[in-house]
């Protein structure tokens, strides 16, 4: 990877205040800073913000977006900069502002079942919570340092998506500093203070915020629902020869619905970490394998499940499918229940062999469409002497799930981090014209998605953004428009 | 003597296998129930990426090698030697730059002292004192002994290994030998071995600092002088005096002799014949052999606190270094067998009458005092500050006392006490030991 940085656009009196404004040693210009702030694990190429802020409270946010504003300064929100797609990396300078020290955790409301958080929240510090209560929440395959409601707001994944879908989807309410710097509120928390249950039934405005990269404004407070935590476990395990017959178990299971997560590897993906560059698989060994999370109150209850899902292995099993039941480590089981980042299947882990580079075509597709993408996909991947480690779940149901190819790369090689970009790329451009849409995505893939666009959709959401944000600050560039 | 201390550029490609995921920055439990908790004390204290443990030190050790960051810029050399050195973010990190993390520190300040820039100004002063006088704390010769006075009044003189055959020395170290809220350690310590009756000596006034603070700071050349000079010593007294064994009460000696001198190409032929051993280590093994009995009661409510120099940065990393395993280079487990981390607590529990309640940051996940890395020397408010998070931590615990094996952590966490008016004092295990004997 080499860096190349354009020429710094650093004012003394910008700086002077966003010192005002958060205090001394809360803002910076400084290099050694900023250039912490340049990179991630994506192949995006680095680039540096001109200033780095940390904001601790709403005040503080909103005086740096009117600032920001007036002088017409990007502002890029930053957790923990723990995404693949390169989004907090500042497409054209501006202001870095670090939410990671905004990590109050509000409230836990145990009747209720939500939690209503800071933007700087961990996945660990909330599971740690949590769990005194004996609650959950649908935990991704990041590091526990990774931010909740970055994840929610951007529809990210998590391990209870097959019953509750994205974790977009557990958002309640959000209070939101618009780029102008006013204070928002959408759901329920906009009617009653400390009400944040809820969404609907009102518009969904809440929208105006998921989704958006970041580029519609600050979320400063947000609601999620939590979860009971059903202490019988049960994980069913199998594995199969193709992806169609993977499918087929899958839908069938899923159209049961007695899932919490129910996800399917491809052998590459298994292997963690993901071989690069690509080796063949063993002769012999199963392509797919895939693991289908239940958790029950009672032992009856888990029986019942056992039961349908015995029924599925049944009659994926006359149909002459390749499926075959399967029995997986305890160690990997226990990934498959909790906070996963230091045991298997965690980013980190995936690109251990390669270095220090990963991205994906991560997207969302309707499952229909696994088999043919997924078969492509190989193609272009092996073409590029690239392992095929695929990802494929169902979410609340059967229609959509998540199909995504986790990609490691060499990144102290320009040509490898390249090789991988344009393969990632072309496996994007082979889902979209399935029908599939890519989440968190990079810039290079909002420019593909924006060609399929229809223009009445490219209207709206720029006159969304331009209402929202009228000089363009918030985190410019990151949709392709 | 030859010693082989990597340059950044050495360790070049591990750096680059740093993902910046963040894994890093978390003292993590896998549950249930899950613990996530701060694991970088200038992350703690910063904020800002960079600071923040081996993702942000990956960061800036990139920015060196593409010349986009240089030692000329003092708030860049500044933030470098703001990391204690705590190895707390090398034990959460899972990919292949884990074994190489705390090197990839030091490598850089190494390159700052080389560039005529490191170290910061007061560790200056603490390396200057080195050349000096053999010590970081410009203490004369003759105050190194001022501990033992109360031995000699006693009429039971410490053995001068200078002069006589013992096959024990007692390794003091300086901060217990200089600093005089830290001289319990090595008083308990004589005191136990007398009670004893162990054959031990001391170098006394010819005691050459372990030159574990200079190499925290990345001068290695003095690093080099005081333990070429130490190995030498070692090996004479082996010879000479009959020394087998070499025991230090202090985290950072003990670290040093075992993990740093091993960079010496001939360490092996200096040391053949010498075992190096923690106190807590000694005293754990003679309580095992039943060679050891405590006699009085200690009431205590305490909670024990994991120096880094006795735990992770004793960790031994598996590398695959010829591709054989996994692929080259790559990290393929962690050994702890050499951690104290069980010694201290069994001996502690061995004693009448205490109570032993844990932190929820302990063994490999401890929370660094904030003293180590050179920090308490260069930016001492910072390492009081960071110490107080750790009391109180402590204090949460319900404990009367905290105890440790490290006169650093000692020292510095009993200020970070003292600045927030806890009752809570740092004792040291020695200082237990000492009691419960009795006598």
């Amino acid at each position: 990877m080499h860096y190349m940085f354009d020429e710094e656009h650093v004012d003394q009196g910008v700086l002077k205040e966003l010192r005002s404004i958060v205090g001394e040693k809360n803002a910076t210009a400084a290099k050694h800073v900023r250039f912490a702030y340049s990179y991630d694990m994506s192949f995006v190429q680095p680039k540096m913000p001109d200033y780095v802020v940390m904001a601790q409270t709403v005040e503080e946010i909103q005086g740096i977006l009117r600032l920001a504003n007036k002088e017409k300064i990007p502002v890029i929100p930053f957790t923990a900069g723990t995404n693949i797609g390169g989004l907090c990396i500042p497409e054209r300078g501006g202001i870095l502002l670090d939410l990671k020290r905004m990590n109050k955790i509000i409230d836990i409301d145990t009747e209720s079942h939500y939690a209503v958080i800071e933007p700087g929240v961990s996945h660990g510090q909330l599971a740690e919570a949590l769990y005194k209560h004996k609650l959950r929440f649908g935990w991704p395959v990041g590091p526990p340092s990774a931010s909740v409601a970055s994840c929610a707001i951007s529809h990210g994944i998590g391990g209870l998506n097959a019953r509750y879908g994205l974790n977009s989807q557990e958002i309640t309410s959000m209070e939101v500093v618009l780029p102008t710097g006013e204070l928002v509120r959408v759901g329920s928390c906009a009617i009653q203070e400390n009400a944040w249950h809820s969404v609907l039934p009102m518009p969904q405005l809440d929208g105006l915020f998921k989704g958006w990269l970041g580029s519609t404004g600050v979320v400063t407070k947000l609601g999620i629902g939590v979860h009971p935590i059903p202490p019988v476990l049960k994980v069913f395990t199998v594995s199969c020869s193709t992806v169609e017959d993977m499918y087929s178990y899958m839908l069938n299971l899923s159209n049961y619905e007695i899932c919490d997560d129910l996800t399917a590897v491809s052998w590459w993906l298994a292997q963690v970490p993901i071989p690069y560059p690509y080796r063949p698989k063993p002769d012999g060994a199963p392509e797919w394998f895939s693991f289908a999370n239940t958790n029950s109150f009672t032992e009856k209850e888990k029986e019942a499940r056992v039961e349908i899902w015995e029924t599925v292995v049944e009659e994926e099993t006359k149909k002459g499918t390749s499926i075959k039941v399967t029995q997986y480590p305890e160690e990997a089981l226990r990934a498959r229940t909790q906070l996963p980042s230091q045991i298997v299947g965690s980013t980190k882990n995936y690109c251990k062999m390669a270095g220090a580079g990963i991205s994906w075509p991560g997207t969302f597709t309707p499952a229909k469409k696994w088999a043919p993408v997924y078969n492509r996909w190989k193609e272009i991947l092996i073409n590029a002497n690239l392992s095929p480690s695929v990802r494929m779940s169902m979410y609340r149901g059967v229609h959509y799930g998540m199909l995504r190819a986790m990609i490691p790369f060499n990144k102290q090689n320009p040509d490898d981090v390249e090789n991988a970009r344009r393969a990632i790329v072309d496996c994007l451009k082979a889902d979209l014209d399935e029908g599939g849409l890519p989440y968190k995505p990079p810039v290079d893939f909002a420019e593909q998605i924006n060609q399929r666009a229809h223009p009445g959709y490219l209207m709206l959401l720029k006159r969304v953004k331009s209402m929202l944000d009228p000089n363009d600050i918030m985190n410019p560039g990151k949709l392709g428009i | 003597m030859k010693w082989n201390i990597p340059s950044l550029k050495d360790l070049e490609r591990y750096y680059w296998r740093c993902t910046a995921c963040g894994t890093c920055r978390t003292a993590y439990n896998y549950g249930p129930p899950p613990v996530a908790k701060p694991i970088c004390p200038a992350g703690t204290e910063f904020g800002f990426e960079g600071f923040y443990s081996s993702k942000g030190k990956a960061a800036f050790a990139r920015g060196l090698a593409a010349g986009v960051l240089t030692f000329d810029d003092p708030e860049f050399l500044e933030a470098v030697y703001k990391c204690t050195v705590c190895a707390g973010c090398q034990h959460q990190c899972q990919v292949d730059f884990k074994p190489y993390i705390p090197e990839v520190i030091e490598a850089m300040r190494r390159e700052a002292v080389n560039a005529g820039a490191g170290p910061m100004p007061l560790q200056k002063n603490l390396i200057q004192s080195m050349k000096n006088y053999n010590n970081p704390y410009q203490g004369p010769r003759r105050v190194r002994t001022d501990w033992t006075r109360p031995f000699k009044k006693a009429k039971k003189p410490i053995k001068d290994i200078n002069k006589e055959h013992a096959p024990i020395l007692f390794y003091v170290g300086c901060t217990g030998a200089f600093n005089t809220a830290a001289r319990a350690v090595p008083t308990a310590t004589a005191s136990i071995f007398q009670k004893l009756g162990l054959d031990f000596g001391i170098l006394g006034e010819n005691e050459v600092c372990c030159g574990s603070t200079a190499m925290r700071v990345g001068d290695a050349e003095e690093f080099k002088r005081v333990a070429s000079a130490n190995l030498e010593t070692f090996k004479k007294l082996h010879e000479e005096r009959g020394v087998n064994r070499i025991i230090t009460s202090c985290a950072g000696c003990y670290r040093a002799i075992k993990k740093d001198y091993v960079l010496a190409t001939d360490y092996n032929e200096m040391m053949e014949g010498i075992e190096v051993i923690h106190t807590a280590a000694f005293i754990h093994r003679l309580l095992k052999d039943k060679e050891l009995a405590f006699s009085k009661e200690l009431p205590w409510r305490i909670t024990y606190h994991d120096p880094c120099h006795t735990g992770r940065h004793l960790n031994t990393f598996i590398v695959d270094k010829d591709g054989s395993q996994l692929w080259e280079g790559a990290y393929v487990d962690m050994d702890e067998s050499d951690c104290l981390y069980d010694e201290p607590r069994e001996v502690l529990q061995a004693i009448p009458g205490v109570e032993l309640v844990e932190m929820e940051r302990i063994r490999g996940n401890s929370y660094c005092c904030g003293g180590g890395g050179g920090v308490m020397t260069g930016f001492g408010e910072w390492a009081k500050k960071n110490a107080s998070l750790r009391i109180q931590e402590g204090m949460e615990t319900g404990a009367d006392k905290m105890v440790s094996i490290c006169p650093f952590c000692h020292y510095n966490l009993n200020e970070g006490a003292k600045s927030i008016g806890s009752d809570i004092r740092l004792v040291d295990l020695v200082e237990m030991v000492d009691q419960a004997l009795g006598g």
